[in-house]
């Protein structure tokens, strides 16, 4: 099966939902829960902050849904594993997280640029992890710029990648701000994991312009005898793929100078919760809850949970 | 008499100027004639700091390494200085420039993100180095919110904050209300201006700082800077001792410097072209200018229009991917109409 083949068909009937934690209530797991609260393949049991405060748990208690301020702890104390946890806390918490969701035999998707599971964007991957319970989903600037580079690359001689991505400061939160360090590195090893080209570089802008900027990737190539027609209809066609599950995805510039060539690409939001200018956010969302529902029509993860579907 | 300590970026911020392409000996030469002229600090880096070289702004001629190495070894009595952008370099670059020698680090941050320096703030706080944090683009916000962003970076360790008009876009009164907010805001930690030269008004903002409180200036021989450049130094360190403030700088040796400066870093010293005014007045980062020019040429749309339209848009430093779209869409309105 191709990697992509079945993504449209992600959202299967399942005869009894997978159950779901989600660990973190800002921007990014607000959206989630609201993702998840769509699908029909996945039940959120339990959503977990550590502010009682915050605008992310009284989302999640409107919804209906079961909410706690005790944070990991509580997803562990759960008197029966969630089948999936999503963990959109940071990259350090996801760290120190994953140690004790293991033992657990729990997925856990992890949305922080932490690099401690197996890569996963969608058009490239596929969705479902090929080994271990760990899947990482990179980072925003990942999910809008491997399909391109991965595409670019198998197609022509690149010697050299450049992503630089600009997020709306509204949409960029605490652990966004203290894990740019991990963007840049994860993002950066992303390119080269999925394009094989090494000299690579990640940059990540936050704009605090008004209106907010709607979240845009230049992908910057350095590629001999480039066709700006060639590169184009490369850059579609991926566009075209990644629209399958995020729709606001497009290309809004390609150019070619020289050996330069520079395909610019904006993902807006279509989220029940976010403006439409947090492409940044709804698409690393729609990615994750893709593997949750594949997960949840894996026939290993029916006769783990006794399941017959 | 008030001592001002005199930080000079021409190694660094001159680098837009030409494009990132200083070579090590015009590092060298130049570093030793502004330790000779007992300058305090000399920054050097690519124009947007370590770990900027890239497609988007420009790719250095050399590597941060040799630059840092470079620079040290030439510097006796000068502290050396280095700038880092948060999402464009990282700790892994702050603790090579560590491992080099640099002294004093600065962590630029947009005006109104000054929550994007906390990390690094305090990873460098903890390393026992000079940290300060300078926000950018400072005629974006008020001199309220400039006053509580500065004092949250003193907050997370920075021990010396201060605004840059990257844009070349105040006038004296503007520079006196924000400085004054500032320094009100943090009490003895010394503050920063860094002005640049569009609207002529570099070396008048900066004395307007200093008589406001702020405790050290940013100057660059020539003014060597993007667009129309940035303080003079050689200007500015006169001014400031006619002024009644010291700064410990021999007069012969920095205007040697500054002749040095002329002859083997830049092709010509800036000057306040149109394109530079336009960009003040649009409150646009200068260093935008080439890539204006350049993508505007052939496509019959006026790079002036381009600067309003991306001062409309509010276009922050390191967004130079936006001037693709505005030449483009310009160029169709054009075409539509």
């Amino acid at each position: 099966m191709s990697p992509a083949a079945g993504l449209r068909g992600a959202r299967p009937e399942v005869a009894e939902p997978v159950t779901v934690a989600v660990i973190g209530t800002g921007a990014i797991g607000r959206d989630l829960v609201s993702k998840i609260d769509r699908s029909p393949a996945l039940e959120c049991r339990l959503v977990a902050g550590r502010n009682p405060q915050s605008a992310g748990l009284r989302y999640a208690e409107g919804l209906g849904l079961a909410t706690t301020a005790g944070g990991i702890e509580a997803v562990l104390a759960a008197p029966r594993p969630f089948d999936v946890v999503f963990d959109a806390t940071s990259a350090a918490s996801h760290r120190e997280h994953w140690p004790l969701l293991e033992p657990l035999g729990t997925l856990v998707i992890d949305l922080t640029p932490s690099k401690v599971g197996q890569m996963v964007a969608p058009t490239v991957t596929g969705v479902s992890p090929a080994t271990g319970r760990n899947v990482n989903l990179i980072s925003c600037g990942g999910q809008a710029a491997v399909p391109i580079v991965h595409a670019l690359a198998a197609e022509f001689p690149v010697t050299y990648f450049e992503v630089v991505s600009t997020v709306a400061s509204e949409v960029a939160g605490r652990a966004t701000r203290m894990n740019l360090d991990e963007y840049v590195a994860t993002t950066g090893q992303a390119v080269t994991a999925f394009s094989g080209v090494t000299d690579v570089k990640a940059i990540l802008n936050i704009s605090p312009a008004v209106p907010p900027a709607t979240f845009r990737t230049a992908v910057h190539a350095r590629l001999a005898g480039a066709d700006p027609v060639a590169v184009r209809a490369v850059a579609e066609r991926v566009a075209e793929r990644v629209r399958s599950f995020a729709p606001g995805y497009q290309v809004v510039a390609c150019t070619a100078a020289g050996d330069l060539v520079t395909i610019t690409l904006q993902v807006l939001a279509h989220s029940d919760v976010l403006p439409p200018y947090a492409g940044n956010l709804d698409i690393i969302n729609s990615a994750a809850v893709m593997v949750a529902e594949q997960y949840a029509t894996r026939p290993d993860r029916a006769s783990r949970t006794g399941v017959i579907s | 008499m008030k001592r001002l300590v005199i930080h000079d970026p021409t190694l660094r911020d001159g680098q837009h100027a030409v494009r990132h392409g200083l070579g090590l000996t015009a590092l060298r030469r130049y570093a030793q004639a502004a330790d000779a002229a007992r300058i305090p600090v000399v920054e050097v880096g690519h124009g947007n700091g370590l770990g900027a070289s890239s497609l988007q702004v420009g790719q250095a001629a050399v590597s941060d390494d040799e630059m840092l190495s470079t620079v040290r070894e030439a510097l006796g009595h000068s502290r050396l200085g280095v700038f880092m952008l948060p999402g464009w370099g990282t700790s892994a670059d702050l603790r090579r420039a560590i491992g080099h020698g640099a002294e004093v680090f600065r962590i630029g941050v947009h005006a109104t993100e000054v929550t994007l320096a906390e990390r690094h703030l305090g990873f460098l706080r903890d390393a026992g180095v000079e940290a300060q944090c300078m926000l950018m683009m400072s005629h974006m916000a008020s001199p309220e919110v400039l006053a509580e962003q500065a004092a949250r970076a003193v907050g997370y360790g920075a021990q010396a904050v201060g605004i840059m008009d990257s844009a070349g876009h105040f006038l004296p009164a503007d520079v006196s209300a924000r400085i004054g907010a500032i320094v009100e805001a943090v009490g003895t930690v010394p503050v920063v201006f860094h002005g640049h030269d569009n609207l002529g008004m570099a070396v008048a903002n900066s004395v307007a700082a200093a008589d406001a409180g702020a405790g050290i200036l940013d100057g660059c021989a020539r003014g060597f800077g993007a667009g129309a450049g940035n303080t003079q130094l050689e200007v500015l360190v006169p001014v400031l001792e006619r002024s009644g403030y010291t700064t410990g700088i021999d007069l012969y040796a920095l205007l040697d410097a500054a002749d040095l400066a002329e002859r083997e870093l830049m092709p010509a010293p800036p000057v306040t072209g149109s394109m530079s005014i336009v960009s003040g007045l649009a409150g646009v980062f200068s260093g935008f200018k080439h890539r204006v020019v350049e993508l505007c040429a052939g496509t019959g749309v006026d790079p002036r229009d381009v600067f309003f339209e991306l001062g409309r848009r509010q276009a922050i430093a390191g967004q130079e991917d936006l001037i693709v779209d505005v030449v483009a869409e310009l160029s169709s309105r054009a075409t539509d109409s």
